[in-house]
């Protein structure tokens, strides 16, 4: 008789795998020099202290070297990547101004269908323009505003208060990929919660990456204002080529005194993504950040949400799940600085890696002394789907507080047979048992998510059990 | 000798940020340190006598080693990708193989050194090869033991530091199948000493093969001035079924550097090693310990207790290195840190790497303070927060005594003891565990 | 009845997380007296145990503690306790990394009378482990870590037996729960009774703790107030008819605004066949 063998197959992101022409798009000339970051900025007819600091950044970028602790991106040459990529229409309040193919794309992702249903707001984004942007009137009459950055960076009302925020919570000079940012960023949303002001229902932007060989930069900066509440939801994704494409987005979030900000991401890039994407978010006295992180796609990951907690009792804690199958070394975690009296932080990760794929864990905990009463816990679990592939944890902790409490636990490990044995001796196939168990394993990740992405990502680590081998 | 700086000390196996700056270590060494001070070896004639190379030791494991293994080509995408160089685009940015992952370096060096399967080459100590070089260089020529199948044996190395002078001793063991070898060090500064306050060093570089079979109990006792670097440095490879345990006690010394670097290259073998440290004033205390499970079977566990009193700094760097092929191991970290006072500053960063499936991996860090409860449990009892503080160094103190495994040891800890904790009589602490 | 009281505790009033949990008592013990502290869960009695030691956790807003002639009311909790003052832990904390021997060598220290040295503190501690039963070898272990319910008393009647207070209130709320832990406490007071003629104030809802021991005086406590005082016939009255007709008093109380008063909270109590007895 055959040995049976199972497994669990990668996860199917055929759904998100469909190219569009790129007929009709102004592109820019790959590579990185000042003058394509100069002609960006004159598109853009940006104020003239944005040039400086583009061009700032492209100083700072040239000046950096390729970080040596992570994922090699040998892979990823600068020359071959477009940095600017204008899709043939300008930004639409309405489905039906955006050009067909577009609009079919954000159809089939789910956008409008989820905007109807349960969204107070949603910005699209394709390539490196906003292409869509559109709020209830709710919304807007309660004086929150959403809009693309770069809308509201013409608008006089807000230039002075982004140009106060902008890329202070990521300066240029953190690491060479927020200086490419700084230097190239285009797109992206603006959002502004004022104090008091509680939306009850979730603004979302979808970013998708069409072209071949182009980078997507955009910048989401959102300040919501003391007292205040906002669920803000990100998603990703791009069809697979065979060259480098890089997304190096930056997310700024400002969180107030007493205001919560629930922050849910789902990347979903494709195989060939280099996914150098940094967010940040400052929290003050009471406040509170959620971030919620799924990590699927991309050749190369590099994720860490970062949380600052400035104010006394501000609160930060942060979901993930990482899945990386074959040809992925995705590493993720989070990052976290305890800066204040009685902050609180909570960590807790899932990753699990299959065909050769790697993830890492990485996080760092940092408690400064003015950070007496301190309480983080992180918890870090690791699940192997098979023999060949790889997962790392790096959690690194440095406290110079007292009064405080910092607890860490991870484990790392495979499918417990007698778990498997258990469930089978019920009646339940090996095949169900195993989907069962890494289900079970993702389930405190999926939960957290919005409905329609929660059933994404059981689609996503859709359990394709096959039959015999050998 | 001139100030001289060791740089990428203690390194991490897989690094991590670098504004951490908990990567590595630098190592200070101070200036104009004459090569000076008292190295003791008290060991049975026999294991002077049946002394063998270390390199001989290793080299007849290698020739086992490879003539078990597989003819099997391993065709496993890391594999692959370690030997092309990772993804890399070619003239028309094209990424060839998507399905082979792109390698941070240090997966690329594990890769290669998986591939290799070369003991001798792979061989690491826990400071590193720069720390391990001045060692060397300071000690001259390494004392080896070297035991006899099925007998015990018992050691004990005493290095004494002196004011302005530095002394290391480098020892090579190779412990026979079914032996078994207690080996104690001792690292400190005695009454001799001189001027307290004067910069010394003193060291230790230790290589040990242990033989199939083989239980190696090592215990490293420090108890040095506040003005005294220490430089501990240690390399094991584990032959099937061996057994090390280590006990690092590390209590005195203005700059302790503890260095740990296990292989557990055949099946079955097993490390345990537990660290107890404390730190006062200004000192500062550096542990890096990894341990590689490539055999089958193997078990490890790191457990880590130390209070940091004064405005004193910590870094604990532990890596446990699950490689393929150890099918069955078991990893397992944990540390406990008490800060007693304001103005610590504690880092540790417990890794877990690991490229195996059938194993299990656990670590586990809490760093915590003497909570409020416990606090007025204490002082309901009239022990004011000063002495509820001291009252947790004492204990390390007390503890140390009571457990050493010399009465040198055990007279080291006494000193340090006065000096720090002079209230604290460890005599009468003794007698009670006597009586 | 003595003129100076131990223990004088007036109008005291205490908050948590700004929510005040005692209201207005007053408590007084004279030397050599043993005084039963009774109610329902959640009274507030271990709570009146802890804010007379001095347990930060709880705020005092109002009154005064003044014990031995001394006003306690501003003193840190070790200072009470060198003053006289002891507390059994219901539930006594664990202390991984601090060997007993090494802590209860450590309370004697900070009292230069009681200080004693190396064989005689041996020795001392010794006896006590022998009366209670309790083997010897626990002195070498981490305070608390892994002890049971019952080994975890034994150390606190050591801790009273060897640091000898003029006044020892002994929580033993839940320990009817545990006929080990009963066993052990009885021994703990009679022995205390015997060799240090110190008062006691015994805090419990279960009146079994009670059948040995000469009791003074009897005082009752309902949401955070003293609703009663008497001798020990209340304690069979109580065995009887349990703690619902205070409850309404303190009902009472609570409804009167936060204004109440002891005679207040009185009001309201069927008295039954006892005579209310309240001392001022």
């Amino acid at each position: 008789m055959a040995k049976q063998r199972t497994e669990v197959a990668d996860i199917d992101r055929s759904l998100y795998d469909f190219k569009d022409s790129e007929e009709g798009f102004e592109r820019l000339a790959e590579g990185l020099t000042p003058e394509i970051v100069t002609e960006i900025s004159r598109r853009k007819d940006e104020p003239d202290w944005m040039l400086e600091f583009r061009l700032k950044s492209l100083e700072i970028y040239n000046s950096f070297p390729d970080p040596t602790w992570g994922p090699s991106i040998a892979g990823l040459d600068m020359d071959h990547i477009a940095t600017y990529v204008k899709p043939n229409t300008d930004q639409s309040a309405t489905w039906e101004d955006v050009p067909d193919d577009i609009k079919n794309t954000f159809e089939r992702l789910g956008i409008p269908e989820a905007e109807r249903s349960y969204l107070a707001g949603v910005g699209a984004q394709y390539d490196s323009e906003l292409v869509y942007h559109n709020m209830q009137d709710t919304a807007s009459k309660m004086g929150i505003v959403y809009s693309g950055i770069e809308e509201a960076l013409h608008e006089p009302r807000w230039e002075a208060l982004i140009r106060e925020k902008f890329m202070t919570l990521i300066p240029p000079t953190d690491h060479k990929f927020a200086a490419l940012h700084g230097a190239v960023w285009s797109g992206g949303s603006f959002v502004y919660v004022p104090a008091g002001t509680k939306l009850d229902f979730p603004l979302q932007s979808y970013f998708r990456l069409n072209a071949k060989g182009a980078g997507q930069f955009e910048h989401t900066l959102i300040i919501v204002e003391d007292d205040a509440d906002l669920h803000f939801i990100e998603g990703c994704s791009a069809p697979k080529y065979n060259v480098a494409n890089l997304h190096a987005g930056a997310v700024e979030l400002f969180v107030g005194k007493r205001a919560h900000l629930r922050y849910s991401t789902i990347e979903n890039w494709s195989k060939n993504m280099y996914n150098l994407n940094t967010k940040r978010a400052r929290v003050e006295e009471d406040g509170e950040i959620e971030w919620i992180s799924g990590s699927f796609g991309s050749h190369v990951g590099y994720l860490y949400p970062m949380s600052v907690l400035t104010g006394r009792r501000a609160r930060s804690s942060f979901t993930g799940i990482t899945f990386a199958g074959a040809g992925q070394n995705l590493d993720t975690g989070t990052k976290v600085v305890m800066a204040a009296p009685d902050t609180r932080a909570t960590v807790e990760t899932k990753g699990i890696s299959k065909g050769g794929g790697i993830q890492t864990f990485r996080s760092s905990i940092v408690v400064t002394p003015a950070a007496e009463g301190a309480q983080a816990t992180v918890s870090c679990q690791s699940l192997m789907l098979d023999d060949e592939s790889r997962s790392d944890t790096i959690p690194a902790m440095d406290v110079r507080a007292k009064n405080v409490d910092i607890g860490h636990e991870a484990t790392i490990g495979r499918i417990g047979d007698d778990k498997v044995f258990y469930l089978m001796s019920r009646g339940i196939s090996e095949e169900e048992a195993r989907a069962m168990i890494v289900n079970g394993f993702a389930n405190p990740v999926a939960k957290e998510l919005p409905l329609e992405y929660a059933v994404e990502m059981n689609n996503l680590i859709k359990l394709e059990m096959e039959g015999a081998i050998g | 000798m001139d100030a001289l700086t060791i740089r990428n000390a203690s390194a991490m196996p897989a690094p991590t940020w670098g504004w951490l700056k908990m990567n590595n270590a630098e190592v200070a060494i101070p200036a104009g340190l004459a090569p000076a001070g008292a190295v003791d070896v008290d060991a049975p004639q026999e294991l002077f006598d049946n002394a063998r190379p270390f390199e001989v030791a290793v080299a007849e494991m290698q020739e086992r080693v490879d003539a078990a293994r597989g003819e099997a080509a391993d065709d496993r995408a890391c594999l692959r990708a370690a030997k092309t160089g990772g993804t890399h685009a070619d003239a028309d940015g094209d990424l060839g193989d998507l399905d082979v992952p792109a390698l941070s370096r240090y997966q690329e060096r594990a890769c290669r050194e998986e591939a290799e399967g070369d003991i001798a080459r792979a061989f690491e100590t826990g400071m590193g090869h720069d720390a391990r070089s001045y060692l060397n260089f300071l000690a001259g020529e390494p004392v080896a033991l070297g035991t006899t199948e099925g007998e015990r044996a018992r050691a004990v190395v005493r290095v004494e530091g002196e004011e302005r002078a530095a002394a290391a001793v480098a020892l090579d063991v190779v412990a026979a199948p079914d032996s078994e070898l207690d080996l104690v060090i001792e690292l400190d500064g005695t009454d001799d000493f001189g001027d307290a306050d004067a910069a010394a060093l003193i060291g230790s570089e230790l290589r040990v093969f242990a033989g199939a079979r083989s239980r190696v109990n090592v215990t490293v006792y420090v108890c040095a001035l506040p003005a005294t670097v220490v430089l501990d440095d240690e390399g094991y490879v584990l032959d099937e079924g061996a057994r090390l345990t280590v006990r690092h006690v590390v209590l005195g010394g203005g700059t302790t550097y503890t260095g740990l670097a296990a292989d557990l290259r055949a099946d079955g073998a097993r490390a345990d090693i537990d660290t107890s440290y404390l730190a006062t004033g200004t000192e500062s205390r550096d542990f890096a310990y990894t341990v590689r499970h490539r055999g089958r079977k193997t078990v490890s566990n790191i457990l880590a207790n130390g209070v940091l009193a004064g405005t004193s700094k910590k870094v604990l760097r532990g890596t446990i290195d699950l490689v393929h092929g150890c099918k069955g191991s078991e990893g397992t970290e944990r540390e406990t840190v008490l800060i007693a006072s304001e103005g610590v500053d504690n880092k540790t960063v417990p890794t877990i790497l690991c490229d195996e499936d059938d194993v299990a991996g656990n670590h586990g860090a809490t760093i915590g303070h003497v909570r409020p409860d416990q606090l007025f449990y204490m002082r309901s009892r009239g022990v004011s927060p000063e002495a509820a503080e001291a009252l947790f160094l004492t204990a390390k103190l007390e503890d140390a005594a009571l457990t050493a495994p010399t009465e040198g040891a055990r007279a080291a800890v006494a000193r340090l003891a006065e000096r720090i904790a002079p209230d604290f009589d460890i005599d009468e602490a003794d007698e009670e565990e006597a009586a | 009845m003595p003129t100076t009281p131990l223990l004088s505790v007036t109008g005291l009033t205490a908050a948590v997380d700004e929510k005040e949990i005692l209201h207005n008592i007053d408590l007084t013990v004279a030397p050599g007296e043993t005084h039963v502290l009774m109610g329902p869960n959640g009274a507030g009695k271990s709570t009146l145990g802890h804010v007379i030691m001095g347990d930060p956790v709880y705020t005092q807003t109002a009154g005064t503690i003044t014990f031995d002639g001394e006003d306690v009311t501003e003193l840190s909790p070790d200072k009470r306790s060198r003053a006289g003052l002891f507390l059994s832990f219901q539930a006594p904390v664990e202390i991984p990394g601090v060997p007993l021997s090494s802590f209860l060598r450590a309370t004697l220290a900070a009292r230069p009378d009681r200080a004693l040295k190396g064989k005689e503190f041996r020795r001392r501690v010794k006896e006590l482990c022998a009366e209670l039963d309790m083997d010897p070898s626990y002195l070498n272990r981490e305070l608390g870590v892994g002890f049971s319910g019952g080994e975890k008393k034994k150390v606190e009647m050591l801790q009273l037996l060897l640091l000898q207070p003029k006044l020892a209130i002994l929580d033993e709320t839940d320990s009817g729960l545990d006929v080990d832990a009963l066993s052990v406490v009885s021994r703990g007071m009679d022995l205390y009774r015997k060799t240090c003629d110190g008062s006691l104030i015994i805090i419990t809802h279960n009146t079994r703790i009670l059948e040995h021991v000469d009791v003074d005086r009897v005082h009752v406590m309902v949401q955070g107030r003293m609703v009663r005082e008497d001798n020990a016939s209340l304690i069979p009255w109580i065995d009887e008819n349990g703690f619902e007709s205070f409850e309404q008093g303190a009902e009472d109380a609570a409804d009167a605004d936060g204004q109440a008063s002891g005679a207040g909270a009185l009001d309201g109590i069927d008295a039954g066949d006892l005579s209310a007895v309240v001392e001022r």
